[in-house]
């Protein structure tokens, strides 16, 4: 009996996963537990391991697919079984109306099952002419792979012409490399009159001195989740410069009581987000999420801390920060970021923020601008350590080590002034820093 | 006058580049310091060839017995057969002055100094050009032995203009040039000694062919001599060492085919600025272009495949280029033929050439001899075709053949490899029957 191995639901929030990489070919033989695949949700990748022992028989995905949660993804069960009934129904290309039709039907009212990504530029729904279908065929050009020039885009047959005239005749071998590594041929290969060769081919959308790759996974996510943020939010960022030396001092004490016992070694990162969270929770109107409609200020702080992982950018949440001590905090950070770097964050952790820090100070960054992560209506960026000139005791000028805030703000939700009022608070917490009468400016934020 | 194409030199890459600019409309100018057709027609693959002709045919009327085919009192007329030889070089020379008349193509005799700003002259006269082409050939070497500049001593030149046989010949280079010389004069019944430094005779071929033709060609009246190490030519030997130990061949006459060298001096290309590779050849992209724009280089003076059709070849990739089209050379698919008896014909790449590019390959081999039409017409000869193979694409990457006439069949293998024709596609073509050309087909029934 073939066993079905389904994707896992790995998070509430979580409804989808990426199909990144096939681990088995059909025909192999696996052991309940052995990795099948690599699946990645919008924040994180994750083993998908067989919950079968046999062989594999069908792999119902490609890379680079949207599987839905707690849908069939492979095969797993005894060499010619039947898996007829396993493979989940996926959306199909709708069969191309009459041409008369001019309008393009809508998508969204055949509700699609399943998204499937990575769709071609197909035209389908325009159709293709019968002429280009027969041309087409003749020339070995799948129409559907043509960005039609007729009416609603329907692919005629000077399209196909156009598609014929750009791609060059393959040698035998390298037909075969298209054939069975999907490798597509330059516009003009190196044989007989522009003939593609084997050693032409090419991955799909090669460039030329460069090394290509699909943009998929953690980085499509990012690349949306980023031009998301700038197209609908209205970005504002502030610049402050506070003095570290109080921060600094406190964590050389810290370390000085620690001695080489083990516990957290305190950072200023860490010094800093508790100061944040201080400073935050006595500024609801930063510490919220714009929603469009409504402006939603939370009374607890969710803490996003942006993270440099090999596989892009994360931001790992914090949950309930306001009342956790400076150790528990610093113990909070470490551990995300840790199971970020090894992979084995949990998708819930990767969502639900209130307030993001990001830090590019040990890159040697002085400041930049940080990008909002919506909802969220403000981000605060870290720069580095830099001397700089600051009064001294008795009015001659000495130095300090400081560090440059940089908050960006949606202005759709909060105004300027109030965050220069925020941006001013959190550097007087931090230059006296642990202070024991911080927070003089409460009940101005909402000015 | 300004021109759109000069040509320096009237080879088969200069008169190719003439004819084909001048179909393309281009006003060419074509400047020849000897004659119309280069080496190749006046002092090498032409000439050569007639005689080696002339040689077959002594040879076939002498062991016309297997044929039932008797005859007596057999001679070999060298005067009658160098009468052919010049007759045919003749023909072609009129052919060739013919064509560049028909594509008013300008051509002028002399030597031709380049200068900057793409000018050229010649006795005196100085022409411009939009673009220049250098195909100025090369010359045979001469190293520095003992005795080398004795009048006995001859150069693949000078023994083309041989009146009378030799009594003896001793041939100094087991290259191809050297083998085709002691095929021919072998051949005719004159006794030849070939002294090769190397291991092994023709060392750019396959060793599985090499073998074959030393066996071949020593029942021609030829000897050799391999690791052979040249200390003196006199008037009538040869000194020779082979492991420390001397030797001496006999020779009336010997010819020294140890090489050939670019003819870069005096062309004014030093003015041009123009570079030069490790060679001595002048340096070429995969276009042909040298270092300098507008000036190209095509054929043996580039020192790259001194072959007259890989010549030819460069200098139509030259007349693409300038005339918009693109083009460039593919070498590995450039053929190679050894016009001895049996012929030797080979395209592509050898198996030690195949893995020294880090490729994984097979081989398969055949001896001539399964062949039908090769028993019936070469009874006694051997012969052998041997293919290179990648593993896993199962692509053809190399064909080398000895026997009969193979250099007439060996540009159906280099169809193949221009269009990487697979073990899988080349099991559909037909091939005629009988003919000694099934061997393509059958030999990849040995490949594992």
């Amino acid at each position: 009996m073939a066993t079905p191995v389904i994707m896992p639901r790995l998070g509430q929030s979580v409804e989808d996963c990426i199909l990144a990489e096939w681990k088995v070919a059909p025909g192999a033989a696996v052991e309940e537990g052995a990795v099948l695949a690599v699946i990645e949700t919008d924040k994180a990748s994750f083993d998908l391991e067989s919950t079968a022992t046999g062989t594999v028989l069908e792999l119902f995905w490609e890379e680079g697919d949207d599987v839905p949660v707690l849908a069939n993804v492979l095969a797993v069960g005894e060499e010619g079984e039947d898996v007829s009934d396993l493979r989940p129904q996926k959306e199909t290309a709708t069969p191309a109306p009459a041409p008369e039709k001019s309008q393009a039907p809508s998508s969204d009212a055949l509700a699609p099952v399943v998204p499937v990504s990575a769709s071609p530029v197909g035209s389908s729904e325009a159709g293709v002419s019968p002429r280009a279908g027969k041309l087409a065929l003749r020339s070995g050009i799948d129409p559907e792979s043509i960005q039609g020039t007729g009416p609603s885009g329907r692919v005629i047959e000077r399209d196909v012409e156009a598609a014929a005239a750009g791609r060059p005749r393959l040698s035998a071998s390298a037909a075969a490399s298209a054939r069975e590594t999907g490798l597509e041929p330059p516009a003009r290969g190196k044989g007989l009159a522009g003939m593609a060769l084997a050693g032409d081919m090419q991955q799909p959308g090669a460039i030329e001195g460069a090394q290509v790759e699909p943009v998929k996974g953690i980085r499509k996510l990012i690349a949306e989740r980023m031009m998301e943020s700038l197209a609908n939010t209205a970005q504002f960022t502030l610049n402050s410069t506070f003095d570290a030396t109080a921060i600094q001092t406190y964590r050389k004490r810290k370390r000085e009581e620690a001695g080489d016992a083990s516990g957290p070694k305190i950072t200023l990162n860490d010094l800093i987000a508790h100061a944040l969270i201080l400073t935050l929770k006595r500024h609801p109107d930063l510490n919220a999420h714009f929603l469009g409609d409504r402006i939603a200020r939370f009374e607890e702080v969710h803490l996003g801390v942006a993270v440099d992982t090999p596989r892009g950018l994360m931001v790992p949440v914090l949950r309930s920060v306001c009342s956790k001590s400076l150790e528990d905090l610093s113990v909070g950070i470490k551990e995300l970021v840790k199971s970020c770097l090894e992979g084995t964050v949990l998708p819930d952790q990767l969502s639900g923020g209130t307030f993001t820090l990001t830090n590019l100070g040990m890159l040697g960054i002085d400041h930049f601008t940080p990008v909002i992560n919506p909802p969220e209506a403000a981000i605060l960026g870290v720069g580095g350590i830099s001397l700089r000139p600051v009064p001294g005791k008795d009015g001659e000028v000495t130095t300090a080590e400081c560090i440059t805030l940089s908050l960006t703000i949606d202005h759709q939700a909060v105004d300027g002034a109030p965050a220069a009022r925020f941006l001013k608070d959190l550097v007087d917490t931090l230059e006296n820093y642990p202070g024991e009468d911080v927070g003089q400016n409460n009940g101005e934020e909402t000015t | 006058m300004k021109y759109d194409l000069g040509i320096i030199g009237a080879g088969p890459a200069g008169y190719v580049a003439a004819k084909k600019a001048g179909d393309e409309g281009l006003k060419v100018l074509l400047v020849e310091g000897k004659k119309l057709g280069g080496v190749c027609l006046n002092e090498g693959c032409v000439p050569s060839k007639t005689l080696l002709q002339a040689a077959k045919t002594y040879h076939h009327a002498l062991h016309g017995e297997t044929f039932g085919v008797e005859v007596s009192d057999v001679r070999f007329n060298f005067e009658k057969a160098n009468a052919h030889k010049t007759k045919v070089m003749d023909g072609m020379r009129e052919g060739i002055a013919g064509l560049m008349k028909k594509r008013k193509v300008e051509v002028l005799f002399g030597e031709a100094t380049l200068g900057e700003g793409r000018k050229i002259t010649v006795e005196g006269d100085t022409h411009e050009a939009d673009n220049i082409l250098i195909c100025t050939g090369s010359s045979p070497t001469r190293p520095p032995i003992p005795g080398i500049d004795g009048d006995n001593v001859l150069d693949s030149t000078g023994i083309l203009q041989l009146e009378q046989l030799p009594k003896s010949l001793v041939v100094v280079g087991g290259g191809v040039i050297g083998c085709e010389f002691a095929c021919l004069f072998g051949s005719v019944g004159v006794p030849v000694t070939v002294l090769e430094a190397l291991p092994e005779i023709c060392p750019t071929l396959d060793s599985d062919l090499a073998k074959i033709l030393r066996s071949e060609l020593a029942n021609k009246n030829v000897t050799f001599h391999l690791g052979a190490k040249v200390e003196e030519i006199s008037q009538s030997e040869v000194k020779f060492s082979v492991n420390n130990e001397s030797q001496v061949a006999q020779g009336e006459r010997v010819l020294v085919a140890t090489g050939r060298r670019p003819n870069v001096a005096n062309l004014g290309l030093e003015e041009l600025r123009v570079d030069y590779d490790e060679r001595g050849g002048i340096q070429v992209d995969e276009r042909c272009a040298t270092n300098v724009p507008g000036v190209w280089a095509a054929g043996d003076v580039t020192g790259r495949a001194q072959l007259a059709h890989a010549a030819s070849r460069m200098a139509e990739v030259v007349v693409h280029n300038i005339t918009g089209r693109k083009d460039h050379m593919r070498y590995d698919t450039i053929p190679s033929v050894v016009y001895t008896s049996p012929e030797v014909a080979v395209v592509g790449l050898t198996k030690e050439q195949a893995i020294e590019r880090g490729l994984k390959v097979t081989t398969g081999k055949i001896p001539m001899s399964v062949n039908a039409r090769y028993l019936a017409e070469h009874p006694g000869e051997r012969g052998l075709c041997k293919v290179v193979i990648e593993e896993g694409t199962r692509r053809l990457l190399g064909v080398h053949m000895i026997g009969g006439a193979c250099s007439e069949m060996i540009f159906g293998a280099v169809t193949m490899l221009e269009t990487e024709l697979r073990e899988e596609e080349i099991d559909e073509i037909v091939f005629p029957h009988p003919t000694a050309s099934e061997v393509i087909k059958d030999v990849f029934m040995t490949v594992r």
